[in-house]
């Protein structure tokens, strides 16, 4: 939508054409082949930044002003880096970073471990397998809230349905949510479920680059599964693995609602991720420059992991196979 | 867009099946003990052990909709067909906008490469990245500013800015995958550019485009910060009222909780059934494709 | 095909405009007024509106509409507190929580009434017929202060729910006597001499196993003596411990004053109560352990019949009653919730004063407001208030409740009245949210166990000194 029709009927410029002047001025100018690359995104760009980056740099502002956004006549205040120093010198922001750390370990190191052996099992065609597949690829596409919602019912310790079939064994009531250790568990189960189809996604997309040939030779050689698993298949799947890694620690670094809805943070504040307590500073204890300070931040250490994560899609591009 | 991520590589028989049933079954369990709940009674729905065969009710459903609240008051309208409205409308428009700008924008990245086209795309895809929790310290202030709280216009513009990133990094895979051959054969015969995008590029990827927009729908569908902070009485989307419900004023209802959720979540699962081959593409946002 | 595309993108954005344009609209007929008000979504406000739509008619000869946005009770707060700073100027009434008055009058969202009240006899009276206690806590800003911002659209407080089968069942009773030599309270006035020593030996008298006998039959589950809230979320744990604390005649910090927190919040009488507190839930449903026990929760625990004896707000009482959602509705009874022994033998039974005053916004034209003041003085009139207490809610208004026929309309009506003197409320200034917030959390690490209750409040005087000192409230 980005040419005017009359270009549909126009002659074709070849693509070495000098951009020039042509007869057809102003349109055609700006239609020159090169300047059409930066026509066709202008739009976005211009979107992202009026949208995103713009807040994003009134947030830089802020960061560097004591402000609460409740109160519309009361001007914010400077106080330099003083957000930042108050932050780093925080114990609870540490604390905060550190419950994120082991919910993200945690978490996908157990995705990765279930996505594998998902994968496994789905790598062979068999009856069905299109509609079981379904099922399993189910959770990942259904809304964080929800699933934690979900999870809120089952880890209920009267009704909920896993605690009481642990209490038909134990005789014990069996309460998850009681310590930050189990808390902790919790959460990285409920996060795990949701996101162990995704890795086995990656996984079977690795499976499935394996040339046939090599196990046909591999066949031949008569090696054993575990060689043949070492030598031939673990090769082609561990770019992906590294990119399901990366990829997974990028969202749950974020991770925020099924936190929030689970256990908000609790017991105390062992459960509470930066995303969460980001989101208290900003709006129970209404600190906007605080927030601000905190959310650039976690911007940064995004920013590294997004690197770290396209550094791997292009040396993964640039292998063969 | 054929090269689905997830073709099998050997064949197996019914064994495997039967292996893959239990544990999908398993898997699934969460999900389906929630739907098993929207169709129980208040009292069956708790009940221990968990009852699977029972006498299915609608009465979830219908107070999904409507609902008595005052003992002896006629049953109102919750306002949820007003939410679930929302999340359509407001989902659906956001997306389209993006995916018309996203086209263009990844039309253009994948064949007019711009000085620095490598830390564009990775700029672009930070915005996607980032926990969205960041902006919207400033976004809430802009809103406050320029009136949008609570108006479609803000939550679409929103949405729109939110699934930009995602569009262009999934439209771009899709024509980055293109033969170049056809587009080089064609510009040898004369095709004007446009004519090359509109009547050759554009269609092979009509199926992506597909998969992208219902991506970017649930992608839109199950937001909740945004949505929560920004959305007024009108605007409202499911995923807020779900968690509003929670605490509702007779306990936490969890029969009509299901239903909730169970009206929620069918048509994700239905549509990921339809997706299975663009999956791996859509939740890696295009980077990844095979 | 792209035309049609940009077409239907168009007029998406152009119904958004339009839509979005509707719903900030103010009224700008003077016959049609809309008054948007926000409240927690339950019965007391789900009443107003349906009453006000069968009954109400403006005197004014204007067509009045009272809109209310019903929003569920979890994110209430920060709902309402969203939409005041976003500054879409939705709302025209507010039902509040009297704690965030302060917040919102210093933020300028509240409009003070004092001449408003000065040039109408009938407001006047409406407030002269109030009580006191409401004047104080639901009323004005700084609290017990004449600078009058709202009235109470619902009154509760904190009132022992009990199951008749269990605590007047004669075996029970012969059991309790012989175990702890007290009564096992069954008729109102027994229950007037529960203390909350009695309230944990209620605990644990009634925590039974599987297939244990239970009043005239057997527990077909675990079963538990008492509950009470002790949740993470919002005020659902400080309001039980304010209780405690004021029980047993320690105290939280006097706003009214300009002294620190430090040795009061944390006095040894406070720790103490606290301590007690944190004892009496080893008797309470394992979600105590949680730190999820909230209003809500045990509200369902006990309606499911999972629990003998909670302690909970009144407003939460319909739905117990009611045979359709509740298990228990035809042996449910209600009591004044305990207290502490003082040494003369009585009962010292202070508690937190909940429910929610009503109030204006700043940004409506006269008109409006005068609407919106002529629905408040409908809703606290007589007639209006009866038909409220007679469909299960409660009434702050003298002439309502002094009426002897107000004791008849809802079973839990005369313990909510007797306890109107024993009410006081938390502080109410702009800062309550972060106090409120970091007690919360202090308290549910007590709670779960992680700190003692010394160690909590010491942290609690800790951070209040601070945020009061930078507030300027403290020297």
């Amino acid at each position: 939508m980005t040419s005017p029709p009359s270009s549909q009927t126009a002659p074709a410029s070849p693509p070495a054409a000098p951009p020039a002047r042509s007869a057809r001025g102003f349109f055609g100018w700006m239609l020159a082949p090169e300047r059409r690359g930066p026509l066709l995104v202008a739009p976005a760009i211009a979107t992202l930044v009026i949208v995103n980056l713009f807040p994003l740099m009134w947030s830089y502002g802020l960061s560097f002003f004591s402000y609460n956004a409740k109160y519309l006549k009361r001007p914010p205040s400077w106080v330099g880096l003083g957000n930042f120093i108050d932050l780093f010198s925080d114990v609870d922001v540490w604390e905060r970073f550190q419950n994120t750390a082991l919910i993200v370990i945690g978490s996908v190191f157990l995705q990765l471990i279930i996505g594998f052996l998902l994968a496994l099992l789905f790598s062979t065609e068999f009856p069905l397998r299109r509609y079981l597949l379904m099922l399993v690829l189910a959770p990942m596409m259904l809304s964080l809230s929800a699933v934690g919602v979900f999870f809120k019912l089952f880890y209920e310790p009267t009704l909920g349905f896993i605690p009481r079939l642990v209490q038909e064994f134990t005789g014990e009531p069996f309460v998850i949510l009681s310590t930050p250790t189990k808390a902790t568990i919790a959460i990285v189960c409920a996060d795990a479920w949701m996101w162990s189809p995704f890795v086995m996604l990656l996984v079977l997309a690795g499976l499935v680059s394996v040339p046939k040939y090599l196990y046909e030779a591999a066949e031949i050689d008569r090696a054993g599964a575990w060689r043949r698993f070492r030598t031939i298949t673990f090769p082609y799947i561990k770019s992906l693995l590294l990119l399901a890694l990366l990829f997974r620690t990028i969202e749950t670094f974020k991770i925020f609602d099924v936190v929030y809805v689970l256990t908000e943070g609790g017991p105390g504040s062992s459960t509470e991720t930066i995303s969460v307590y980001l989101f208290r500073v900003a709006f129970n204890y209404f600190q906007t420059g605080r927030a601000s300070a905190l959310g650039y931040i976690t911007l940064f250490a995004v920013i590294v992991l997004t690197s770290l994560y396209l550094y791997a899609i292009n040396t993964r591009r640039a292998e063969p196979g | 867009m054929a090269n689905p991520s997830n073709r099998p590589i050997g064949k197996s028989g019914w064994g495997r099946t039967l292996g893959a049933a239990a544990v999908s079954i398993v898997y699934f369990f969460p999900v389906l003990y929630i739907i098993l709940t929207a169709f129980k009674t208040r009292q069956d729905a708790l009940a221990w052990p968990v009852k699977f065969i029972f006498t299915p009710t609608l009465e979830n459903f219908v107070s999904v909709f409507y609902r008595t609240t005052v003992e002896g008051g006629a049953a109102e309208a919750t306002g949820f067909g007003l939410y679930f409205f929302n999340s359509m409308f407001i989902g659906g428009t956001s997306v389209l906008l993006a995916l018309i700008i996203g086209t263009a924008a990844a039309y253009g990245f994948s064949r007019f490469p711009l000085r620095g086209n490598e830390t564009y795309l990775f700029m672009i895809l930070t915005t996607r990245m980032m926990p969205p929790i960041i902006a919207i310290i400033p976004i809430f202030v802009l809103f406050r500013i320029f009136g949008l709280s609570g108006t479609y216009v803000g939550i679409i513009a929103l949405y729109t800015a939110f699934n930009l990133p995602f569009s262009i990094w999934m439209v771009k895979s899709f024509f980055d995958d293109l033969d170049r051959d056809i587009e080089d054969a064609a510009r040898m015969d004369g095709s004007s550019e446009f004519r090359l995008f509109r009547k050759i590029c554009l269609p092979q990827v009509y199926a992506g485009l597909a998969a992208t927009f219902v991506f970017a729908v649930i992608l839109t569908w199950n937001e909740f910060v945004f949505a929560l902070l920004l959305t007024g009485t009108q605007t409202r989307t499911v995923p807020v009222q779900i968690v509003r419900t929670i605490g509702g004023a007779i306990g936490v209802d969890w029969g009509l909780l299901s239903a909730l959720e169970t009206l929620f979540i069918i048509p994700v699962v239905l549509v990921t059934f339809a997706l299975q081959n663009q999956l791996l593409r859509g939740v890696t946002f295009g980077t990844i494709r095979r | 095909m792209q035309g049609l595309k940009l077409g239907i993108a168009a007029a998406a954005v152009t119904a958004g405009v339009l839509l979005g344009g509707a719903v900030t609209a103010t009224p700008a007929q003077a016959k049609d007024i809309v008054i948007n008000m926000a409240a927690p979504d339950w019965l007391p406000t789900r009443f107003m509106q349906e009453e006000f739509n069968r009954t109400y008619k403006a005197k004014s000869g204007n067509s009045v509409k009272l809109v209310i946005d019903f929003i569920p009770w979890p994110s209430f707060y920060q709902r309402v507190a969203a939409s005041l700073s976003s500054g879409e100027k939705k709302y025209q009434m507010i039902v509040t929580d009297s704690q965030w008055m302060g917040d919102f009058v210093e933020g300028g969202h509240y409009l003070k009434l004092n001449k408003y009240i000065e040039a109408d006899p009938e407001l006047q009276a409406t407030l002269a017929d109030m009580h006191q206690v409401l004047k104080d806590t639901a009323s004005s800003y700084p609290a017990t202060s004449q600078n009058f911002y709202g009235f109470p659209q619902f009154p509760d407080n904190l009132v022992t729910f009990f199951r008749t089968d269990l605590f007047c069942n004669a075996g029970e009773r012969a059991a309790f006597k012989a175990k702890f030599s007290k009564t096992l309270p069954c008729y109102y006035n027994e229950w007037e001499q529960v203390d909350w020593d009695t309230w944990g030996n209620i605990g644990e008298f009634f925590h039974r196993k599987k297939g244990e006998k239970l009043g005239a039959g057997t527990a077909d589950d675990e079963f538990y003596g008492v509950a009470f809230q002790a949740g993470k979320g919002y005020d659902f744990s400080s309001m039980q411990i304010n209780t405690l604390v004021w029980d047993y005649g320690g105290g939280i910090w006097d706003e009214t004053k300009t002294a620190p927190a430090a040795g009061v919040v944390n006095s040894p009488i406070a720790v103490k109560a606290m301590e007690k507190y944190l004892d009496l839930l080893k008797w309470a449903p394992p979600v105590a352990k949680t730190g999820q026990m909230d209003i809500f929760v045990i509200q369902d625990l006990y309606m499911q019949g999972k629990v003998a004896a909670i302690v909970d707000w009144v407003g939460l009482a319909g739905p117990v009653v009611n045979p359709k959602v509740s298990k228990v509705s035809d042996v449910t009874a209600f009591a004044q919730s305990p207290g502490a022994r003082k040494e003369d033998g009585s009962i010292s039974r202070w508690a937190n004063i909940g429910g929610q005053p009503f109030v204006l916004t700043t940004w409506n034209n006269d008109e409006v407001v005068h609407e919106a003041l002529d629905v408040v003085k409908w809703w606290l009139s007589k007639p209006t208030q009866v038909n409220f207490a007679k469909a299960g809610g409660q009434s702050g208004m003298l002439s309502v409740i002094n009426d002897p026929a107000y004791m008849t309309y809802a079973p839990w009506n005369r313990a909510f009245v007797d306890n109107y003197q024993w009410q006081k409320d938390v502080w109410h200034i702009p800062e309550f949210f972060p106090l409120l917030t970091q007690q919360q959390e202090q308290f549910d690490k007590a709670i779960t166990g992680q700190i003692t209750a010394k160690q909590a409040l010491d942290a609690v005087a800790a951070y209040q000194d601070k945020t009061l000192k930078e507030a300027g409230r403290i020297k």
